[in-house]
């Protein structure tokens, strides 16, 4: 909120500097986010946080500063005298619940014009546009008093009547229309309150008048309205109706219903000086009386809470001049609350208002006595947190940088990447009110977010991209539960085809395999086996969902050259290899711990062999035959060079694999290795079908 | 005659340029037929008395020889080894076959130094979920329905009573409900709010912190809290506790730091007043202890939080907050 600071001395009785002044109000909880110097004056730009809907006025932030300088707050004139005699008015409220109280004057014969100076020059430092001095003094005194009011033409007011139904009492259950000062026509929900004549709504009620009812340059007669509507249904009504305004924002946070009248008297008192206004007697009904809250706070816990150690008499000194009628026992005191501050409701209130007084800065720094435990977070198991943090560092090492989407996708993501219908990630959470079509579900896989900073990328001219992302999906349940949250982490490493300083021979599906096979042995996740992938989006002759034993923990692949050509990647042989994990599951694994085996005594000793097999051979096959072979002799195998071409016929593979054979408790003779080796050989080609290679 | 005999030897030696001449002429002198071996045998004739004389001078230029050959090997082994190697030689200014490590993103960073701080402090980390209900976002936090305070969280909705958490304030709820004080935890996780410009992302992070147990007070918030900022921006960093209001905190603060781009100054970052907010605070309100079951007259706590994109912003000067999300390399790998 804008303010003149030379307003607030005025009403505050202070003659601080501004700067001074600004400080203190920060200090104490009403932020001054910057001063602006207009002339001779300043206007200082408040934020009122929604619980002080009392500090929206000068009078408000005046009580502030006048209970900071100790001074006395100067009320602005209000009193009036009116001509006696019958109204001839009416005000029936049909809604007590949602107009607690409503008050009105009448004034005849107001000369329309423009408003002095000194009004002119207050409101547009706040912030108001001058507009004629009848709409300028309601405007003025909603300012001063931050109590918003209405002025309607009283000749535009038919059969001398003003009712305040909700537009369901009127018309039975349904909205109502009405065309607002702004020009607009709007259609009221059931439960907003209007303020109608005899026959028609005038205005909807703490938002904006009827243009009906409006004061124009012929208004003669007023029909200036003050009341107190319920906060909340003037908020479902703004917000139903998309219409906010100074009036609904102040009435929805809570306006001080006992001063309503001294903010209709100052304007009548206004409408008099400036308008030449005559003043005629006031209505006031108020069905809903306001009873005051004590609130009984006990000296020792004001203490207790913040960590002082203050006499009575300094606590009561704080909340002085903040307008609370205090009685005082020997171990506590009891605050009543007056009606403008709605947000004090209970003892811990009071001991607020009391510690921003004395200063949060003046109150000692203390750390706390330590109690010393670990407890188990319970939501994501330790281990999930463990495995994502070890697979996020193992990926920062491997060369893959870290990157960070926002949690949204949009269907037609999951489209691109030919997921099935009845895949679980179709099963996605939308939001009701998303920014932008993009954005409207949560992701199920992090893969299309990557892709999409891939061609980011690209248009930035980075070729080398190898980005992962590790955080949650939602899969979602039944209407009405939360979905499933799931930890995620995955990755993409793209290559375009590039002059390079040193050979790079093999296949980019292997470098990141081999990634994904040191992440999983470093968990210690044992038995793990790559098995052909039947995702779509993936090349499917290279790639692979990965298991740890019947568990799915991820998969691997070259991505499908139809959603490079979906996405317009056109490059140089690019390829894109994709490794996702699932954290979760990966959780429900069984973990080997490293367990101490006796380092070999004696040596051991290489025997070469390669076998032509068929070319759809696993060679991932060749260690199970071998295992499969009953000796304790053989130690390892491992394939050093497969290869297809010359010599090797059509439709055929070489394999080339080394055998470590080694006995545990002798040095193992030629002889005994050459016919175990011969034997396994033998096995192996029996169980593959594959020919020794001479 | 010896002395000659060594001249020549020494001659021999000094023209002996490889392995091969130096062993022959190793032969020459010590082998079997060698000179200085039949010197040795022809000892044997000599009278008594002129033998033990002789036989000094031999045995001497023999040491003398063996060593003077010795040296000479080695040292031809080591050039003929230097030479090996020199010829070996690669250019050792070019760059290594590696594609360097990645890097972690600032905001990762950044949360990674806020929540190594409050674990070292004793705090545990917790999670929450993420879609949540209206009553742990809100009600349970003293957010009633058509509460103005709402409009301080613009929200996004899944349904009438599903959101998105617009805070991580809701992991009090859930934490406090499950377990009884002492507690100690911090969440940091991602929050949603339907909000998008320079500096406002639909989607950001925060950290968030709670320690409640018997006789937690107010100057145990700004002690902890305290602690905190001069961990992270440094010892000499200025801190101000300013009264503020959280509708589940009670007395609220927020706590602003000086300003460390003007050093107090002003500047426009800071507004002109030396100061950035940096964290938000409280002392728990006793309606939400109340909530969770907790007795408000046994226990007291305090709860705080923070933006981690606002700071990342402050500390690495980054003017725009959309650069976190769009993942640019070059972006990436400058921290």
């Amino acid at each position: 909120m804008k303010v003149s600071y030379n307003w607030l001395k005025e009403i505050a009785g202070i003659d601080a500097p501004v700067s001074e002044a600004a400080h203190r109000l920060t200090m104490t909880g009403l932020e001054v986010e910057g001063i602006e110097h207009i002339q001779d004056d300043c206007v200082l730009e408040v934020n009122v946080t929604p619980n002080r809907p009392d500090c929206l006025s000068i009078i408000g932030i005046a009580r502030e500063l006048s209970a900071l300088y100790k001074t006395s707050l100067n009320m602005p004139p209000h009193d009036v005298i009116a001509h006696p005699g019958d109204l001839d008015f009416n005000v029936d409220i049909l809604d007590y619940d949602l107009c607690n109280r409503y008050a009105g004057r009448i004034v005849r014969n107001v000369k329309i014009a423009d408003s002095p100076d000194w009004m002119k020059q207050r409101l547009e430092k706040c912030g108001i546009r001058p507009i004629n001095n009848v709409v300028d003094i309601t405007n003025y005194v909603l300012l001063e008093f931050g109590h918003p009011l209405h002025a309607f033409d009283l000749s535009k007011v038919k059969g001398h009547r003003i009712r305040i139904a909700s537009a369901g009492q009127i018309s039975g259950g349904t909205g109502i229309k009405i065309t607002t000062l702004d020009g607009v026509e709007r259609q009221t929900p059931a439960d907003t309150l209007l303020i109608l004549d005899s026959e028609n709504p005038i205005g909807i009620a703490g938002i904006m008048g009827g243009q009906d009812s409006e004061v124009d340059g012929n208004t003669k007669d007023l029909f200036i309205e003050s009341a107190y509507f319920d906060p909340a249904s003037i908020r479902r009504s703004s917000r139903a109706l998309g219409l906010k305004t100074e009036a609904s924002y102040r009435f929805e946070r809570g306006c001080d219903i006992k001063a309503l009248k001294k903010a209709l008297d100052r304007a009548a008192y206004l409408m008099k000086e400036l308008a030449d206004g005559e003043l005629y007697g006031k209505i006031d009904m108020y069905p809903k009386k306001f009873t005051p809250v004590s609130l009984d706070v006990k000296y020792e816990k004001v203490n207790r809470v913040l960590g002082l150690s203050l006499e009575k008499h300094q606590m009561l000194d704080c909340i002085e001049g903040l307008g609370f009628e205090i009685e005082t026992s020997d171990k506590s005191f009891s605050v009543i609350v007056p009606a403008f501050r709605k947000d004090m409701t209970r003892d811990y209130d009071v001991i607020e208002e009391i510690a921003r007084m004395y200063g949060y800065d003046n109150i000692p720094a203390v750390l706390p006595r330590a109690a010393v435990g670990i407890d188990s977070p319970a939501h994501m198991s330790e281990t999930s947190s463990q495995i994502s943090s070890e697979i996020k560092q193992a990926l920062l090492k491997s060369g893959y940088t870290e990157a960070l989407n926002l949690s949204f996708m949009s269907e037609s993501d999951l489209d691109l990447l030919s997921v099935p219908q009845d895949d679980e990630r179709r099963r996605v959470v939308k939001i009701k009110n998303p920014l932008r079509s993009e954005e409207a579900c949560m992701r199920t896989m992090i893969l299309p977010s990557l892709l999409i900073n891939l061609m980011h990328n690209l248009s930035h001219g980075n070729r080398d991209v190898r980005i992962f992302e590790s955080s949650r999906i939602f899969i979602s349940k039944e209407a009405d539960s939360l979905p499933d949250e799931r930890h995620s982490v995955c990755s993409i490493y793209y290559k375009e085809k590039a002059k390079t300083l040193y050979p790079e021979s093999a296949n980019d599906f292997f470098v990141v395999k081999g990634i994904a096979e040191s992440i999983l042995k470093d968990l210690g996740l044992g038995s793990c086996s790559f098995v052909r992938s039947s995702e779509q989006f993936l090349h499917p002759g290279q790639s692979a969902d990965i298991y740890s034993g019947a568990q799915k923990i991820g998969f691997i692949g070259a991505l499908n050259p139809i959603v490079f050509d979906k996405l317009g990647i056109k490059a140089s042989r690019p390829t894109l290899i994709a490794l996702e994990f699932s954290i979760d599951t990966i959780g429900l694994c069984s973990f080997t711990q490293p367990k101490y085996r006796q380092l070999p005594k004696f040596p051991a000793i290489d025997r070469d062999v390669a076998m032509v097999m068929d070319s759809g051979f696993a060679a991932s096959d060749l260690k199970r035959f071998v295992a499969g072979y009953s000796s304790d002799l053989i130690e390892d195998v491992y394939i050093f060079d497969v290869y297809q071409g010359q010599n090797i016929p059509e439709g055929k593979k070489s394999i080339a694999f080394s055998i470590r054979y080694r006995a545990a408790d002798r040095t193992l003779t030629e002889q005994e290795i050459d016919s175990l080796h011969k034997s396994l050989v033998s096995h192996l080609s029996e169980k593959t079908s594959g020919q020794v290679r001479q | 005659m010896s002395a000659d005999l060594s001249n020549i030897f020494s001659e021999e030696l000094q023209s002996a340029t490889d392995l091969n001449g130096l062993s022959q002429l190793r032969v020459k002198y010590l082998g079997k037929k060698g000179i200085i071996t039949a010197e040795l045998k022809a000892l044997s004739a000599l009278a008594a008395e002129e033998r033990k004389a002789a036989g000094k001078r031999v045995n001497d230029l023999k040491s003398s020889v063996e060593a003077a050959l010795d040296f000479k090997e080695a040292s031809l082994k080591s050039d003929s080894l230097r030479s090996k190697l020199l010829s070996e030689s690669i250019d050792i200014s070019l760059p290594g076959k590696s594609s360097g490590f990645g890097r972690q993103h600032p905001l990762s960073r950044i949360m990674s130094e806020i929540t190594d701080i409050f674990v070292r402090m004793g705090f545990s980390i917790e999670e929450g979920p993420e879609v949540e209900l209206d009553r742990y976002n809100f009600e349970l936090l003293n957010i009633p329905k058509d509460h103005p305070a709402r409009d301080m969280q613009d929200t996004f909705y899944v349904s009438d009573e599903i959101l998105l958490r617009t805070h991580t304030s809701p992991v009090q709820v859930r934490v406090m409900q499950r377990q009884k004080p002492p507690l100690r935890f911090i969440a940091p996780g991602r929050v949603y709010r339907c909000d998008a410009d320079i500096t406002h992302s639909p989607m950001f992070h925060q950290v968030e912190g709670l320690m409640v147990d018997k006789d937690i007070t107010f100057s145990n918030l700004k002690a902890v809290l305290r602690t905190f900022v001069h961990q992270m921006f440094g010892a000499d960093t200025a801190v101000r506790f300013r009264p503020s209001f959280f509708p589940f905190t009670e007395p609220s603060v927020e706590i602003d730091i000086g300003c460390f781009l003007c050093g107090q100054a002003g500047c426009r970052v800071c507004k002109s007043t030396g100061w950035l907010e940096v964290l938000g605070a409280g002392m728990v309100n006793p309606a939400v202890l109340e909530n969770v079951g907790y007795d408000p007259d046994e226990y007291s706590g305090f709860a705080f939080g923070m933006g981690i994109e606002r700071i990342a912003m402050l500390k690495y000067a980054i003017d725009d907050i959309r650069l976190f999300f769009d993942n640019d390399i070059k972006f990436l790998k400058q921290f």
